[in-house]
């Protein structure tokens, strides 16, 4: 009966529960912001704000740091919204070739006046009017254009309610980098963008994208294609993985990816057979930009565990079992050798994550010698009694043959 | 004097005998007896605050949680050797079986009656807590999968509440190297969502697999178009990385993802399950059950200080203090009297998602399933194998392999 209610309750308080998340919860972690205003001398443009505390941690990835934007009801002052912890700053502009000193905020808005490189002043009064602009996280956009599309701009827009992020078309003006690219910023809310040149007279059509740094290349026609990944990283050259692998491993095979975003170098498991090497090696080349290995035999049905191993650079790997294994970057002098001292070197091989599980290792085995400690214990009680019993014995056949003699 | 001889004679041979053969249970001195030591592999916030608990609640009574890596293969080496074992084990209760099959658990309703327990506990934690009509786990708290959102790229308004509208929202939203949706496609316990979606099981309550039911097959069938949209590698590191680092927008992970979605500063949404379209079940994931199991030896050499420590156990501020540094929901029924966790939105979206959930199975068979069914997952969706034949084999495969453990 008690447990008849209980269920009772407990579907009446999952029902209510269900209706509580059929409007989806939120579980939102905002960091604490304080607003920068800075005012610069007419020669100094583009200013920027370089932020960090005392620990050494950097608000922005590198210098010249955070760029200010204009408040359009304050000519001649520009603001920024920085850590709040971060309460170091420097101010700078002209691609970080003009600098002022260290300056240490006390926490909170603050407003400085910079004079020249050598003297800036700090306020806590509000120097400007009006309310501070609301702090909106924004995102970069890199765009590629063809040559005949100058001075373009980035047009963005939330869909479906066409919230716009600029207040006129063309939008705002893409600024162009030393690679070529031409890269500008939007508010996280945008989900569309366009981009578009002279003057808005060639665009693209309507981007559906997330608000996360991208790179759109653009055509002559306008047609496109994006990447949420730099295309203009250095893409690493081709590697070779050699293997030796347990005999009864049938055509070794390897599978290989990059961890962690999961991108595979073969299209399905077990991946790709090695070819014949030299010396006795099994070979086969990969791209360079996988991080993570596994060695396979018998159509997949043996495999190593993950294997971790350093981007780029060719390896050795010499497998014993499918735990067992040791990896090099150069080839080993001595195979056999290497062989040899296999067995004694294979936890030495497992990666880190391994390490505790042979702490638990050592553990059991204490715990095994410790029951063998008591096995021992046991068989010497044991052997005490039968020495007891054969003395009994002695003494037991020592008075039957006294009687019989008597 | 021959006949007494003789009679001295077996009577020291006897006695031998039994000395050998006995339980080896010394005599536990009265700190013994009230020294608990409790193995588990938790975190040091879990351990910490369940150490801080009893040691508030039961101070006459000495705990000593001790951290083991490997807990559940030591058990099976050290559980019969009372020098060597713990006290009791802190775990999942999916274990239970194994134990108790071992012979080295004491059920908890010799220590706590069971309509003590009635009262006390949500109802599917304890059942998950029965074995063979008994139960022999004291649950603690439960958890379970759950389906979370980034607030950047889904609105509230966009979650879908059905598997085909997920299906569509991955075909628009995964381009450009970002995901609509990721999850541990070829891993057995995320993947037992979509199989109790259809009916199907990998393990029955009798102990049977059921890799080659016609549900489970159409499970599979219908998730690999799913796959398809998903990263090649699902590992744990991969899935999360993704979502954590914004290049996915939603996944299905446990509770223990929640804080870090949270340091990494995401507008996190939790919903509930999308409902799957062919059999109108939501994907329904496996749910553990933490708990406290007893040693047998210590329930019967250290009675008093086990049922102390039972107890305490189950007072509310245990359930509320491990919620609060686990994410987890608690098994105490009276824990949802407390305003610290009824405001947990995280705690309260798993005690209303567990009411689609299935107890994960308490078997010794499931220690067989996890391995063939991880297999028959990497068969199907990495080497795109075909699914019936894959379940085929993994069925027959999986018998074979119970039948020799029986």
């Amino acid at each position: 009966m008690v447990k008849a209610v209980k269920r009772l309750t407990w579907l009446i308080c999952t029902f209510a529960m269900a209706l509580v998340l059929i409007k989806p919860m939120s579980v939102n972690a905002e960091e604490e912001r304080s607003a920068v205003y800075v005012q610069v001398p007419g020669d100094w443009e583009a200013p920027c704000v370089w932020a960090w505390d005392e620990d050494g941690n950097n608000a922005f990835e590198a210098w010249p740091g955070g760029e200010t934007e204009a408040d359009a009801d304050n000519e001649g002052w520009y603001y920024i919204w920085i850590p709040s912890w971060a309460d170091h700053v420097i101010v700078n502009a002209n691609e970080g070739s003009v600098q002022t000193g260290e300056l240490v905020l006390e926490g909170g808005n603050a407003w400085i006046t910079v004079e020249d490189a050598e003297n800036a002043a700090v306020s806590y009064e509000a120097l400007t009017k009006g309310d501070i602009p609301e702090y909106v996280e924004k995102f970069e956009i890199h765009v590629d254009v063809p040559d005949s599309w100058e001075a373009p701009c980035l047009w963005a827009w939330s869909a479906p309610d066409g919230t716009n992020a600029f207040a006129a078309w063309p939008g705002e003006a893409f600024k162009q980098g030393e690679d070529g690219w031409y890269t500008g910023k939007a508010p996280v809310w945008v989900n569309s963008v366009i981009v578009n040149a002279n003057e808005g007279s060639v665009q693209t059509e309507d981007i559906a994208i997330d608000p996360a740094e991208l790179w759109i290349t653009v055509e002559e026609d306008g047609s496109f294609e994006f990447s949420y990944d730099d295309p203009n990283a250095v893409s690493a050259p081709d590697i070779h993985v050699n293997v030796q692998a347990p005999a009864d491993w049938e055509t070794p095979c390897l599978w290989a990816w990059s961890a962690p975003d999961g991108t595979n170098a073969f299209a399905a498991w077990p991946g790709e057979p090695f070819a014949a090497g030299e010396e006795g090696w099994l070979t086969l080349s990969v791209p360079g930009w996988i991080n993570s290995v596994i060695v396979s035999g018998n159509e997949g049905s043996v495999q190593t565990t993950d294997i971790s191993v350093e981007t780029g650079k060719d390896i050795w790997l010499v497998v014993t079992g499918p735990e067992a294994y040791e990896v090099f970057y150069e080839k080993p002098a001595d195979t056999a050798a290497v062989s040899n001292k296999e067995a004694a070197s294979d936890t030495e091989a497992a990666d880190a994550g391994e390490s505790a599980e042979q702490t638990e290792a050592v553990d059991v085995d204490a715990a095994a010698d410790a029951q063998t400690a008591e096995a021992g214990i046991s068989t010497g009680t044991i052997v005490l009694i039968v020495v007891v019993c054969v003395a009994v014995i002695a003494l037991a056949a020592y008075f039957i043959l006294k009687k019989k003699k008597a | 004097m021959k006949k007494i001889i003789t009679l001295l004679l077996w009577i020291t041979v006897l006695s031998g005998l039994l000395c050998g053969c006995g339980a080896q249970g010394p005599s536990l001195t009265e700190e013994e007896k009230n020294t608990i030591v409790i193995w588990h592999d938790k975190e040091e916030a879990v351990s910490g605050a369940l150490l801080e608990e009893l040691k508030a609640l039961v101070p006459d009574v000495t705990v000593q949680m001790e951290y083991k890596s490997n807990l559940t293969e030591a058990l099976k080496m050290v559980g019969n050797d009372p020098k060597a074992a713990p006290d009791m084990y802190f775990f999942a209760h999916d274990k239970i079986g194994v134990y108790a099959e071992m012979g080295i658990l004491a059920p908890i309703t010799g220590l706590i009656d069971r309509q003590t327990l009635d009262a006390a506990y949500v109802p599917m934690t304890l059942d998950a807590a029965v074995y063979k009509g008994e139960v022999y786990q004291l649950p603690v708290y439960f958890e379970t999968l759950l389906f979370m959102y980034n607030r950047r790229y889904m609105a509230d308004e966009d979650v879908p509440d059905t598997t085909e509208k997920l299906y569509a929202y991955m075909e628009e939203k995964t381009r450009g190297g970002h995901y609509g949706f990721v999850e541990q496609h070829s891993t057995a316990y995320y993947s037992a969502g979509w199989i109790h979606g259809f009916g199907g099981c990998i393990l029955d309550e009798n102990g049977q697999a059921g890799l080659s039911l016609p549900e489970t097959i159409a499970a599979l069938e219908y998730h690999r178009k799913f796959v398809e949209l998903m990263p090649g590698e699902s590992e744990y590191a991969t899935v999360n990385t993704l979502f954590q680092e914004g290049k996915a927008h939603a996944t299905i992970g446990g509770p223990w993802l929640v804080s870090a979605a949270r340091a990494s500063g995401m507008d996190l949404g939790i919903a509930a399950m999308p409902v799957i379209d062919e059999t109108q079940i939501p994907i329904s994931p496996y749910m553990g059950v933490q708990g406290v199991q007893v040693l047998k030896y210590a329930a019967e050499n250290k009675t008093e200080a086990v049922r102390k420590v039972l107890q305490a156990l189950m007072q509310p501020s245990v359930g509320v203090a491990l919620a609060k540094v686990s994410g987890c929901a608690p098994a105490v029924e009276a824990c949802y009297e407390e305003e610290e966790v009824i405001s947990d939105d995280v705690v309260m979206a798993m005690r209303a998602t567990a009411e689609n959930t299935i107890p994960m199975p308490n078997r010794p068979e499931m220690d067989i399933m996890w391995t063939v069914a991880a297999d028959l997952l990497v068969n199907i969706n990495m080497s795109g194998l075909d699914v019936t034949e894959s379940c085929n084999a993994a069925q027959q495969n999986a018998e074979e392999l119970i039948k020799k453990m029986q």
